[in-house]
C-alpha cells in the first residue's frame, strides 16, 4: 500500500488556485523530486503533505489514514503525524527560533521525552551529518542563508521522521555543499526514509536518480517519471534544465 | 482594555485627546532626536506599530482553558525606546479603531492615554529605576505588571466617572452606566489577577530572548538627555487640567462641585434602591426621560413609514444574490 | 573540522521512530494560526467598493461623514434624532451589494450583542430605558463604523487623512504599519507553522515558546526596518509621502454631505427650540 496517496486533490488560496486535481502515490522508501516553474504549486503540495494545510477538494491518505480537517484538529493526531513527517521550509528563516544552534536541534528530541544523554547524542550526530558542527554555539538568527538551510535540516532530522519533505534544500548552497547534502539524502534513502523534495537544480539532482514529478503552470502534474524513463525523453530533460 | 465608543461622553473624549496632545508633541520631538542617531527608527515606528498589533491580537493561554491578551506597551518601550513606543502604539490604536473596530473612534484619545502613554511610560520608568540597581529583569517584570494595572485603573476611572459627568435631569446615566464602584474594581480585578501577570510574563520572556540573542538590538537611552521636554510636558498638563473640568462643566453643566460630591456620596455610600427594579420595565419610560414625546405625532408617523420601507428593502437586499459583479 | 562519513548514519536514525502520544491541554498554536489566517485574508482582500459610483464620496469626505455621524449619535439622547440617524445609515446600507450587506449584518450583530451583554447587568442599576437607549446608540455607532470599514480601502483611508492635512510623517507611518502588518503577520504565521511541525509533544512551557516567537518577530521587524530605510534612501526619500490626487469633484462631495450638514445645524440650533 502506498504511504502517501492523493486522489483528485485540489487546493485553493483565497484568490488563486494552488493545486489542481492531483493524483499521486508515493511508496515508502521513494525518493521524489518535485520540479516545475515558479508558482506551479510545489511548496503548496509539501505544505499539504505535512498537514499544515487542508485540501480544498479531494483526499489525502497518509499510511492509510485520511488526513482531514477533523483529523488535524485533534492535537494528538496532529502530533502523531508530525512525528512521522518532517518539513524543511523554503524560507528557513521562519524555522529557526531558538537561542543557539544546539538548542535548535535539541528542541525536537527533547519533547519526545528522550534522556539528556540521548538528546546530546542526537544533536552531535545531526550537526555532524549536516556539516554544521562548527555552528553549534552560534545564534541561528545570525546565520547565513546556506548555514540556515543546513541547521534547519539538522533540526528536522533530529526527530527521525519517517518522511522528509524538503522545500528547495539546495537553494543557496555552494556546489560542494549541494553535493554533501545530496550524499546525506542518499544515505537517508538507503536507511529507508521517504524523501520528497522540491528543487530547481536538475543537473545535481539527476545524479542521484530520483523519481521526477513535474508540475506545469496550471498547477497540475504534467509528468511523473522515474529517472530511467526520463533518460529516454531528451526534450523533457531539456525543459527541466530551464527550470 | 480598548474602550469602545459610546462608553465615554464626547466631552470626556475631547478632553482626553487634549490631554494626550502635548505628550504626542514631546514624543515627536524626542523621536526626531532618536532618528538622528539611528536612522532606521523612522520606518521602525510603523513596523513596531504592526508588531504591537500582532501582540495585541495573539491569544495567550491561561490556566483554566481560556485565553488572555498582552498589550506589549512596556515591552515596546524597552525595545524601541519609550517615546517611539508612544508613537508606535498610537498608530496601532488608530489602525484598530478605524479599520478593525477595536476601540472607539471618539474614545481614541482615552485609549491612547491608557495604552499608548500611561502603560509604556509607567513600565519604562519602573524598568529604568530598577535597572540602576542592576536588576533590569525585575524592573521590567514589575514595570509591565504595574504599567498595565495603572492603565486599567485609569480606564476604570474614566468609565466610572461617566454617570457623574453625563446624566439626564433625572439622574439616568447617558454613557457608561456603571459608577466607579463597579468599573474600578472590575478593571483592577481582571488586571491584577490575570492580565497583569500575563503581560509581565510575556514581556519578560520576549525581553530575555532578545537580550540573549541580540543584546545590541535593545534600545539604549542616550546619556545626555535634556530635561526640557519633561518640563514642557508637565507645564502643558498643568495648563490643561482646568480645561478638563471646563470641558465637562460647560457641556453638561448641571452640577456644581458640591453637587458632584453629594452625588459621589449618594452613589457609592448609600444603598440606593435600584431604579430599574423599583420602576419595573415600563416601555413608557422611554418617553419619560427622553424626548421622543416632543416630536409632533405626524413626524412620528413619517419616521415609522420610512423605517418600515427601509427595513423591507434591506431584508430584500439580504436575501438577494449578487447578480452583477460589484462596480 | 573532522567529517564523519555521511553514508554511515547513526543507529537511531536507521531505526524507525517509536510513536508516542500525550494528551494536550491547550492548543494555543492552532487557535492563533486560525486567527492570523483570518487577519491575513482580510488584509489581502481588496475591499469591493460601493456599488454605484454615483454615491461615492471622496476618501476625505467619507472620513468626515463618519466623524459627524459618530459624534451626532454620541451627543444626542433624543430617540427621535437617533431614529432619524438610524434611517440615514440604513439608507446607506442600501448601497451595499447583497453579499456585502450580509457580511455587514453578521459582524454588526455580533459586536452589538457583545456590547449589549456588557451593559445588560446595569438594568438593575439604572432601569430599562437607559439600557435600551444605550444599546440603540451603541448599535448605531457600530453600524456607522462598520459601514465605513466595509467601504473603505486602506489606500482610501490614507488619502483621506492626507486630504485632511494630517502630518506626512503620520501618514507614512500608517502606510508602513499596514504594509508590514501583512508581512510580519505572514512571518509570524509561518513561524508558528514551523513550530507546529516540530512540536511533536505538548509544549511544557508554552510561554517560553511565545517569548521566542515574538522575540524573533521583533528581530525580524528590526531587520525589515533597516532594509526599508535603505530602500527608502535609495529611492530618494525626502520625508514626504506622496499619493495620487483624488478624482471626485468637490460639488459632488458637498452635495452628498448635505444631509449631515443639515443635521449638524439642526442639532446645534435645535437646542434652543427644544427639538432635541
Ligand atoms: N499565501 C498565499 N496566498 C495566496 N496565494 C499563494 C500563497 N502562497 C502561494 N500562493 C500562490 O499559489 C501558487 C503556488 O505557489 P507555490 O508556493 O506552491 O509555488 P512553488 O511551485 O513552490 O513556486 P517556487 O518555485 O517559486 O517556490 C502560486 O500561484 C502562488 O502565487
Ligand atoms: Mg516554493
Amino acid at each position: 500500500m502506498a504511504l502517501i496517496k492523493l486522489t483528485a486533490l485540489s487546493y485553493d488560496y483565497p484568490n488563486t488556485r494552488g493545486l489542481d486535481q492531483l493524483n499521486l502515490e508515493i511508496n515508502s522508501g521513494d525518493f521524489v523530486c518535485l520540479m516545475g516553474p515558479n508558482g506551479s504549486g510545489k511548496s503548496t503540495l509539501l505544505r499539504i503533505l505535512s498537514g499544515l494545510e487542508n485540501a480544498s477538494q479531494g483526499d489525502y491518505h497518509f499510511d492509510g489514514q485520511a488526513i482531514t480537517a477533523d483529523y488535524l484538529a485533534n492535537p494528538q493526531d496532529r502530533q502523531r503525524l508530525h512525528q512521522q513527517i518532517g518539513l524543511v521550509f523554503q524560507n528557513t528563516d521562519v524555522q529557526l527560533f531558538n537561542t543557539s544552534v544546539a538548542e535548535e536541534v535539541a528542541f525536537g528530541p527533547r519533547q519526545l521525552g528522550l534522556s539528556d544523554a540521548e538528546v546530546a547524542q542526537r544533536v552531535t550526530d545531526c550537526l555532524d551529518l549536516t556539516h554544521s558542527s562548527d555552528l553549534r554555539e552560534r545564534v541561528p538568527y545570525q546565520l547565513s542563508g546556506g548555514e540556515k538551510k543546513r541547521v534547519a535540516l539538522a533540526s528536522v532530522l533530529a526527530l527521525n521522521p519517517k518522511v522528509l519533505l524538503l522545500d528547495e534544500p539546495l537553494n543557496g548552497l555552494t556546489i560542494a555543499a549541494q553535493q554533501q547534502m545530496l550524499t546525506l539524502l542518499q544515505a537517508l534513502r538507503a536507511a529507508g526514509k521517504t524523501i520528497v523534495m522540491a528543487s530547481h537544480n536538475f543537473k545535481q539532482v539527476q545524479a542521484i536518480e530520483p523519481r521526477f514529478v513535474i508540475f506545469n503552470v496550471a498547477h497540475q502534474i504534467q509528468a511523473d517519471l522515474s529517472a530511467a524513463e526520463l533518460a529516454a525523453q531528451p526534450e523533457q530533460q531539456a525543459e527541466l534544465l530551464t527550470l | 482594555m480598548h474602550i469602545p465608543d459610546n462608553y465615554l461622553s464626547p466631552a470626556t473624549c475631547g478632553t482626553l485627546v487634549l490631554a494626550v496632545a502635548p505628550v504626542w508633541t514631546v514624543a515627536v520631538i524626542k523621536v526626531k532626536a532618536q532618528v538622528k542617531a539611528k536612522r532606521e527608527t523612522l520606518p521602525m515606528l510603523g513596523i513596531a506599530a504592526s508588531l504591537a498589533f500582532l501582540i495585541m491580537m495573539f491569544n495567550l493561554p491561561i490556566p483554566g482553558g481560556t485565553t488572555a491578551h498582552a498589550v506589549g506597551g512596556t515591552l515596546l518601550a524597552v525595545l524601541i525606546g519609550p517615546w517611539a513606543a508612544v508613537l508606535a502604539l498610537t498608530v496601532t490604536l488608530l489602525l484598530q479603531a478605524l479599520l478593525f473596530g477595536d476601540g472607539g473612534i471618539l474614545a481614541f484619545g482615552a485609549n491612547a492615554l491608557n495604552m499608548a502613554v500611561i502603560m509604556p511610560m509607567v513600565g519604562y520608568a519602573c524598568y529604568r529605576l530598577v535597572q540602576k540597581w542592576r536588576h533590569p529583569k525585575i524592573g521590567l517584570f514589575v514595570g509591565a505588571y504595574l504599567g498595565i494595572n495603572v492603565a486599567a485603573l485609569v480606564a476604570g476611572i474614566e468609565l466610572g466617572l461617566q454617570p457623574l459627568l453625563a446624566h439626564t435631569a433625572s439622574g439616568a446615566p447617558l454613557y457608561c452606566p456603571y459608577g466607579l464602584n463597579v468599573t474600578v474594581p472590575a478593571m483592577l480585578a481582571a488586571h491584577l489577577l490575570v492580565a497583569g501577570w500575563v503581560e509581565a510574563i510575556f514581556t519578560i520572556l520576549v525581553y530575555q530572548f532578545v537580550a540573549k540573542v541580540a543584546p545590541t538590538n535593545l534600545y539604549t537611552p542616550t546619556p545626555t538627555q535634556s530635561r526640557r521636554p519633561w518640563a514642557y510636558l508637565l507645564g502643558g498638563l498643568v495648563l490643561l487640567s482646568p480645561l478638563g473640568l471646563l470641558a465637562s462643566n460647560t457641556a453638561w453643566g448641571e452640577w456644581s462641585p458640591a453637587e458632584l460630591k453629594q452625588r459621589l456620596v449618594a452613589q457609592h455610600l448609600s444603598q440606593q434602591g435600584p431604579q430599574g427594579m423599583v420602576r419595573g420595565l415600563h416601555f413608557k419610560a422611554l418617553f419619560q426621560d427622553y424626548t421622543i414625546g416632543n416630536l409632533p405625532i405626524s413626524v412620528g408617523y413619517i419616521l415609522s413609514a420610512v423605517t418600515a420601507v427601509l427595513i423591507f428593502l434591506l431584508l430584500m437586499r439580504g436575501l438577494q444574490h449578487d447578480t452583477q459583479t460589484t462596480k | 573540522m573532522t567529517l564523519k562519513q555521511p553514508n554511515k548514519l547513526p543507529d537511531w536514525l536507521e531505526q524507525p521512530n517509536q510513536l508516542s502520544s500525550q494528551r494536550q491541554r491547550h492548543n494555543f498554536l492552532a487557535h492563533n494560526q486560525q486567527h492570523l489566517q483570518q487577519l491575513l485574508a482580510r488584509l489581502s482582500q481588496p475591499l469591493p467598493a460601493v456599488q454605484s459610483k454615483k454615491w461615492q464620496l471622496s476618501p476625505a469626505m467619507s472620513l468626515v461623514r463618519l466623524g459627524i455621524l459618530v459624534l451626532l449619535i454620541a451627543l444626542t439622547n433624543n430617540t427621535g434624532w437617533l431614529w432619524l440617524l438610524g434611517l440615514l445609515i440604513a439608507g446607506h446600507l442600501l448601497l451595499l451589494s447583497p453579499s456585502q450587506f450580509r457580511r455587514f449584518c453578521r459582524s454588526w450583530l455580533m459586536s452589538t450583542v457583545i456590547a449589549l451583554l456588557i451593559v445588560l447587568p446595569s438594568y438593575w442599576l439604572v432601569g430599562s430605558a437607559t439600557v435600551l437607549l444605550f444599546g440603540f446608540k451603541t448599535g448605531l455607532i457600530l453600524a456607522s463604523t462598520q459601514y465605513y470599514r466595509l467601504t473603505t480601502t486602506f489606500q482610501a483611508l490614507l488619502s483621506g487623512l492626507k486630504a485632511l492635512h494630517c502630518p506626512n510623517i503620520l501618514i507614512m507611518t500608517l502606510a508602513i504599519a499596514i504594509t508590514y502588518l501583512r508581512m510580519l503577520g505572514h512571518y509570524l504565521l509561518q513561524t508558528m507553522q514551523a513550530l507546529d511541525m516540530r512540536l511533536v509533544a505538548p509544549a511544557k512551557h508554552p510561554y517560553r515558546l511565545i517569548g521566542t516567537l515574538f522575540g524573533n518577530l521583533f528581530l525580524k521587524s528590526q531587520a525589515y526596518a533597516l532594509e526599508l530605510y535603505a530602500a527608502m534612501e535609495a529611492r530618494g526619500f525626502n520625508g514626504h509621502y506622496v499619493n495620487q490626487p483624488t478624482t471626485t469633484n468637490r460639488w459632488h462631495d458637498v452635495l452628498t454631505l448635505t444631509p449631515y450638514l443639515v443635521l449638524v445645524t439642526l442639532f446645534i440650533f435645535g437646542r434652543y427650540y427644544g427639538i432635541n
